[in-house]
């Protein structure tokens, strides 16, 4: 009995390992060529581990190959549209949270919310592209803000509501009873309460801007517009020989959202399943 | 804005009052919601509306009532990327599914540490938070010939070596497999989080009762798990229709059409052929079957829905 539970323990463990490396090698393997010079590119076998690591590539992709204004392309894309859907989205939830909504609004407005994330990007930016090219603003940052703004809302409105829905509104209904004025209410009361889940909020939907890339692909065409997962796709089809300048292209795009993701980490699966999953 | 009554002096004037509040905070809940709310959602509707009046219309020949979905329906690539989508995900998800699961009743049944749990909740959002287009640049790097480690590592470099993204099963197996690397982990985590809500009473007085593993996951956890399975379902379902970036990078659809999914077949008709009516068309009916798909899931969901 013993023996046989102990064989099972090694197993599992064994198991376990063999799934977290087939999970981990890529990512290894891509940051390994990132650090590679264009010399170890050619070694007539691949080395896992390079010779002489250089940082040479970053260097490469920012500045010579000039991605570091996509980098800031996407920066203010990402913020603009995080802060915007964070404003829409307590606008939005205030009223079906704090309020007496019927229950009936309240349901229509989070169904509606939620069938959005079901509309796949490519037909949704089909009538967007027209839209955009007429009112001239096809290739500028507004357009993707805008965009950005409608399709990340929903994940807004959705987290957000979990998020005030636990916070008790028998506190602001004392202070109402007491005869503070219901904005008085909302700025000292529930907004400092609610920091909390701002920030999970305004985190995961600004890592979902930033790694959108099927609206930025499509609405810009030029460097003055263009975002860093554009800036990457190109690397790939253009200079695909560049494999170091490639794989420093990915770790970068990689690294913000998953640093956003660690300091975020209790509220990803609340944001990846609508709060369907809820981490304590 | 007070909410006590104004004048409690008649029974009669205080119900006046409150229902009078109450119907004042209730206007208040239009007053705030509709000009926001209402923004955007015309702004979010559309896209939609357009795309019907781009559909039915020429540029040339004005309203031409449904000659562009017909012309959209009568393409035999449209079927050919139904096919290809369906056998995508006839790969993916059944592995996606089985593997999240199977891997959160492993960890759940043999691992305590609360450490090593949290350590592989961490390790399981990595390929979940990653850009798309990042992952078809990894991938890239796995299946390429020559420089790919893939082939590197099963030591095949040669003339005669495996081409992973460009011959046709193995492009399929490739790009499929992508989404596996990326969504078993999603599907692992929610099982996971899924576990943790089965009552550990139930779980022991099985135990006593001499339950085997497997009884103990089929009648007591499964039940539990239930509408999590049909969650993670519905979205992946919805996924592998958007499935587009990494494709995009591994293959382009290619070779020939045979990883030309749904999304990257309606990109190439609005954009490559820029037949944007054609494209208007496809992207209609696409909505509105997610629409009704979204209508039918929602039923069964699990959140508690408002």
């Amino acid at each position: 009995m013993h023996r046989s539970r102990r064989f099972t323990k090694v197993a599992t463990a064994l198991l376990l390992s063999v799934i977290a490396f087939v999970f981990a090698f890529p990512l290894f393997y891509l940051i390994a060529t990132s650090l590679k010079t264009k010399a170890d590119l050619f070694a007539p076998v691949p080395s896992l581990f390079p010779p002489d690591p250089t940082f040479a590539p970053y260097a490469s992709v920012l500045v010579t190959r000039g991605f570091g204004g996509l980098l800031l392309n996407s920066i203010i894309v990402g913020l603009s549209a995080t802060i915007i859907a964070i404003c829409v989205a307590f606008a939005i939830c205030y009223p079906i949270t704090r309020l007496p909504a019927s229950p009936r609004l309240r349901a229509f407005v989070l169904n509606w919310a939620l069938s959005l994330r079901f509309l796949p990007p490519v037909a949704v930016v089909i009538p967007y592209f027209a839209v955009i090219q007429t009112i001239g603003l096809y290739n500028q940052l507004p357009a993707l803000i805008l965009v950005y703004t409608i399709f990340n809302l929903p994940l807004a409105i959705w987290m957000l509501r979990g998020f005030l829905d636990e916070i008790p509104i028998e506190i602001e209904e004392a202070a109402l009873v007491d005869g503070a004025s219901r904005w008085y209410a909302f700025r000292t009361i529930l907004l400092p309460l609610s920091r909390t889940g701002i920030l999970a909020v305004v985190i995961i939907v600004f890592a979902f801007d930033w790694a959108e890339f099927l609206f930025a692909f499509i609405l810009t065409a030029t460097p003055q517009a263009m975002t860093f997962p554009v800036g990457v796709q190109g690397l790939v089809t253009q200079f695909e020989i560049i494999w170091n300048d490639m794989a420093a292209g990915g770790v970068i795009a990689i690294l913000v959202p998953l640093s956003l993701m660690l300091i975020a980490r209790r509220h990803v699966m609340t944001g990846l399943t609508f709060g369907v999953i809820r981490e304590k | 804005m007070s909410i006590a009554p104004a004048r409690p002096i008649r029974i009669g004037g205080r119900i006046r009052t409150a229902w009078k509040a109450r119907s004042r905070q209730e206007r208040l809940v239009y007053q705030l919601l509709l000009p926001v709310f209402g923004t955007v959602f015309v702004l979010a509707t559309i896209p939609f509306v357009l795309a019907i009046i781009r559909a039915v219309t020429s540029d040339s020949r004005g309203f031409v009532g449904f000659e562009n979905f017909a012309r959209a329906l009568s393409n035999p690539l449209l079927y050919e990327a139904i096919k290809q989508t369906a056998i995508y995900a006839a790969i993916a998800l059944p592995i996606e599914i089985l593997g999240g699961l199977g891997i959160a009743l492993l960890v759940h049944r043999t691992i305590r540490s609360n450490i090593l749990r949290a350590a592989i909740y961490i390790a399981a959002m990595i390929p979940i938070v990653i850009p798309q287009i990042a992952v078809g640049v990894v991938f890239r790097l796995v299946y390429l010939p020559d420089y790919g480690i893939l082939n590197v590592l099963l030591g095949q470099t040669g003339p005669n070596q495996p081409l992973w993204l460009s011959s046709p099963p193995l492009a399929m197996i490739a790009t499929a497999s992508v989404d596996i690397w990326q969504w078993t982990p999603f599907v692992y985590l929610v099982m996971f989080a899924g576990f943790q809500t089965v009552p550990s009473e139930s779980v022991e007085a099985a135990q006593v009762d001499g339950a085997t593993t497997w009884t103990q996951f089929r009648h007591i956890e499964l039940p539990y798990l239930r509408p999590l399975l049909l969650l993670v379902l519905f979205f992946r379902i919805a996924d592998v229709i958007r499935v587009f970036d990494h494709v995009y990078i591994l293959t382009g659809g290619g070779p020939g059409t045979t990883t030309e999914f749904l999304s990257l077949y309606i990109y190439r008709i609005g954009f490559q052929f820029s037949d944007l009516p054609q494209a208007s068309a496809l992207a209609v009916m696409v909505m509105v079957a997610m629409t009704v798909f979204y209508t039918v899931v929602s039923r069964f969901l699990p959140a508690d829905r408002g």
